[in-house]
Order: C-alpha cells, then sequence, then structure tokens
C-alpha cells in the first residue's frame, strides 16, 4: 500500500496538471483544427519566434500601420490565428466553445473578459497568459454566428496597441473578398 | 454593390434625401493638375542631388576599375542576387501573413470592447438583420 | 501569390496614365473627405495626399476594383488621422449635437442641414453614411472597406438613420417629400 501511493499521488498530480500543461503548450488546441473540415473558408496564420522576427523585418518603418505592428510584436513569441466561416448558423456548437473555453480556465489563466451577445450570437472571451504576475500571452476566442475565430498570441504586448490594429483602416494589399484560399503559415 | 439596406419602410424618403445630400462633389478645377505638379515637385527634389553626386564619382580612373571588378563579381554572383530577390519576395509575404494576424487579432478585440461598451451603456440588444 | 515589392517596381508609371486615374477617381476621393471633414480647404490637402500615396502603391494593385477599394479605404484611413492629430474629442452617437433651429416651417436647405448633422456624427459612424449614402455601398463592402465587423456597419447605418429623423423632425419640422 505504501508503494503503491507515491504511484497514485504522480498520476494524481498528472491529471490534474494536464489541462494547465496543455493550455500552457498548445499553440492552437486540436478542437479548433477540427473545425476547418466544416468551414467554407478557413484563415490560418502560423508564426513561431524565427519566423516572427524574420517577418517583422519586413514591417515599413514608413508605413504607421507597420510602425504599430512592429510595436506591437516587439516582445512576441509566436502568433497563432485559426478563422474560420461557416456557409450556415450552428455549424459548430456551444459545448464546443465551450469545451476551447475550459482549456483556459486554470491555473496561469485569467479570463479579463468575457461578452455574450444573445439577439446577435456574438461571444468573445479574452484570456490573459500570466507567468511572476506578468502577461505572457493572450487568447482570444471569437464565436458569432457564422464565424470561430481563435486567437494565441505568445510573449508580452499592449493590449490597446494590438485593438488599434484592428480598428485601423489599414492600406491593403490584397482585396479581403480575395481571401478566399486559406492562407498557409509556412515554418522555417 | 448596390444592395438593399433601408432598415425599414419609413426610411426610403430619407435614403433619398441623402443620396441627394451626400452626393459626390466635383473636385476643385485643376485637382488633377496639382497632383501631378506635386508629384514632378517630388521627383524633381530628389533627382539632381543623387544625379551630380554619381557623375563626379564615376569620372574618377580608380572607381572606373573599380566598377569593371564589381561588375564581373555581379555576374558571377547573379544567381545569388537572384535568390535574394526571391527571399525578400517570401519576406513580404511573411509580412502579409503577420498583418493580417494582428488585424484580425485587433478587430476581435474591438468586436469585445464595443460589446463591453454598449453593456455599460445600458443600451438594450438590436436584433440584427440576417443575411 | 507572388508579391511585389518597391524594389521590383516596373519603370514609372506613364504621366498620362496616372493623370487619367486621377480625373476618374477625384470626385470619389475629395467628396468622402469633403464630407467627413466639412473642409473644402482641408479636403482637397488630403485628397492629393491620397493620389501621392497611390502613385507610389500603384504597381501592387492588381485590377481597377482593387484600386477603388484601396483609394476608399486609405481615404478613410486618412480622415480619421485628421480628426486625431487635430485631437478633436470623439463624440458617442448618442451626443452628437445638432444645430441651433428652432423653426418649425419647412426649410429650404434641409441638404445643407443633412450635411451639418452628418458632420457632427462621430467619426465612424459618419464614413458609414458616407460609404453608404455617397457611394451606394453595401453593408458588406462598407465593412471590407472599414475592416469593421457587419454588424457594427448595420447597428452604426441603424443608430444614425433614427438620430438623423428624429434631429430632422425636431429642428425642421414635418417635412413633405
Amino acid at each position: 500500500m505504501r508503494e503503491k501511493m507515491p504511484k497514485k499521488m504522480l498520476l494524481l498530480f498528472l491529471l490534474l496538471a494536464s489541462p494547465i500543461l496543455r493550455a500552457q503548450d498548445t499553440k492552437i488546441p486540436p478542437d479548433v483544427e477540427k473545425l476547418s473540415a466544416r468551414a467554407k473558408e478557413t484563415v490560418e496564420v502560423t508564426m513561431d519566434g524565427p519566423m516572427l522576427r524574420w517577418a517583422s523585418k519586413f514591417l515599413s518603418s514608413e508605413d504607421p500601420e507597420e510602425q504599430k505592428a512592429a510595436k506591437v510584436v516587439a516582445n512576441l513569441k509566436g502568433i497563432y490565428v485559426r478563422s474560420f466561416e461557416f456557409d450556415k448558423d450552428g455549424a459548430y456548437s456551444a459545448s464546443e466553445v465551450e469545451t476551447l473555453r475550459s482549456q483556459f480556465r486554470s491555473p496561469g489563466w485569467s479570463r479579463v473578459v468575457g461578452v455574450r451577445s444573445q439577439q446577435d450570437g456574438d461571444n468573445v472571451d479574452i484570456f490573459f497568459r500570466l507567468e511572476n504576475d506578468k502577461m505572457a500571452g493572450i487568447v482570444i476566442i471569437a464565436a458569432e454566428p457564422r464565424e470561430l475565430t481563435f486567437v494565441n498570441i505568445v510573449g508580452s504586448l499592449e493590449v490597446d496597441q494590438l485593438a488599434d490594429l484592428g480598428g485601423e483602416f489599414g492600406i491593403p494589399k490584397l482585396d479581403q473578398k480575395s481571401l478566399s484560399k486559406a492562407h498557409k503559415g509556412d515554418q522555417r | 454593390m448596390n444592395k438593399n439596406m433601408t432598415p425599414d419602410n419609413d426610411t426610403n424618403p430619407m435614403d433619398e434625401i441623402l443620396k441627394r445630400t451626400l452626393q459626390r462633389q466635383e473636385a476643385p478645377d485643376g485637382f488633377a493638375d496639382r497632383v501631378l505638379a506635386r508629384l514632378s515637385e517630388r521627383r524633381s527634389s530628389q533627382k539632381p542631388s543623387l544625379r551630380d553626386s554619381w557623375l563626379r564619382f564615376l569620372a574618377q580612373p580608380l572607381v572606373r576599375w573599380a566598377a569593371l571588378a564589381a561588375f564581373a563579381t555581379a555576374m558571377i554572383l547573379s544567381g545569388h542576387l537572384h535568390n535574394l530577390r526571391r527571399e525578400r519576395a517570401e519576406g513580404e509575404a511573411a509580412k502579409q501573413r503577420l498583418m493580417l494576424a494582428l488585424r484580425i487579432a485587433g478587430s476581435k478585440l474591438q468586436l469585445a470592447k464595443s460589446r463591453v461598451n454598449e453593456i455599460n451603456a445600458g443600451q438594450p440588444e438590436r436584433p440584427e438583420e440576417r443575411e | 501569390m507572388a508579391e511585389r515589392t518597391s524594389a521590383d517596381r516596373p519603370p514609372d508609371i506613364a504621366q498620362s496614365d496616372f493623370a487619367e486615374i486621377v480625373r476618374l477617381h477625384q470626385s470619389m476621393v475629395f467628396s468622402i473627405a469633403q464630407h467627413f471633414l466639412a473642409d473644402r480647404l482641408a479636403a482637397e490637402e488630403l485628397a492629393q495626399d491620397v493620389f501621392l500615396q497611390l502613385h507610389a502603391n500603384l504597381p501592387t494593385l492588381k485590377s481597377e476594383a482593387h484600386v477603388t477599394f484601396w483609394l476608399r479605404k486609405v481615404t478613410a484611413h486618412r480622415c480619421i488621422d485628421y480628426k486625431r492629430r487635430r485631437k478633436l474629442p470623439q463624440v458617442s452617437l448618442d451626443d452628437a449635437p445638432e444645430p441651433v433651429a428652432p423653426t418649425q416651417s419647412a426649410d429650404p436647405f434641409l441638404a445643407r442641414r443633412l450635411r451639418r448633422f452628418v458632420a457632427s456624427l462621430p467619426e465612424k459612424p459618419r464614413l458609414v453614411m458616407i460609404l453608404r449614402y455617397q457611394e451606394d455601398m453595401g453593408a458588406e463592402d462598407i465593412a471590407a472597406v472599414l475592416a469593421m465587423p457587419l454588424a457594427t456597419v448595420k447597428s452604426y447605418l441603424q443608430r444614425s438613420l433614427a438620430i438623423l429623423r428624429e434631429k430632422v423632425t425636431r429642428t425642421i419640422g414635418k417635412v413633405t417629400i
């Protein structure tokens, strides 16, 4: 009995710690990747540290939007985005989204925003990852009737600066309608 | 592009008035000429100094020999240049993906922000037109 | 998709071609700025800057439609920047001021008043209204140009129209159209 106890304790520890370990290390949860099969359009961006640093070298110091982007990415270690557009309501279930959210309700994560709109069907959750009381990452889960977006940004950033980019009417290189193909992030 | 967007039947007269009110106005006379003039000004303010300095530099004999050597090296390295251009194009593409990711993240933050503002302002939820 | 950079740009676009592009789109760009800023001089300066920027970016634009999309988007961006640089306070949709106009009789200058009402709207709803009624764009296209959620565009339109209707009725009285 005494010999079995340490093993049981170890097993218990692993079971309890697995959500934490899962959330800390997973860039894009498998639950999210599975949604791609049901989506009409998928936008994927996967950028680890080296790729991020390389891409940010091409940010122009003369373009105001790219200047802001350079500040945002300065301390980042990775950016992972999956955005799915579906051709009908109900392509994914509320329980699937809840399962996704639950992965970020663990020590080390703090939910800072949770907005539910029954009328519009827009739900947005924002989680901060904390290390030594400092922000070490952000996860955004935006569930809309025909769109689900998962964003995982690893590293510290100024959230206001990032929000600014979303509200910016940036200079497009591509027409938004031409984003009909999945954009695959490449790894170097 | 011209989609029927009247929120309800009563706004049709308002729609027509607003279209008339906000119709395009002609740009001031000579607008295009002034744009072209500014463009020429921009170009000409750069050219002379750059051109003059290059001409002076290339007139020196040593520089001419160095230029020949450089040309030969450039021919040998042309394959390398091709690779650099390709890398630059790939870098630009990576940059575009980065900007896309940031815009998506930023827009969802804005969405959350606008919802929170609505709740704080005590605004009732509004029915949305479904497509 | 092959990306073109400024280093790979072909020889300068013919002056006449660019002049033609300017003439084709000048009223669109100028009008967006004018309706937003309500200042002709500022609108012209802003519009000129937009076209100078277009000249630098033209090789990267893929089609006529892309040029139009680009111009609308950059003009809107510059309008917002212009206002922010001048640090004008932002107002919420419900606090948009109304001009002093106690008269209840039919007003022959309805269009001018409406323009003032629109100019008094907060920045983003104002841009949405301009793109809707000047450019006759649908909500999806407006959302794409302004990089805004579709629901937000529709919300801005509904609320702006409700406010304008209320203010027109209040200051002018019932107007027979």
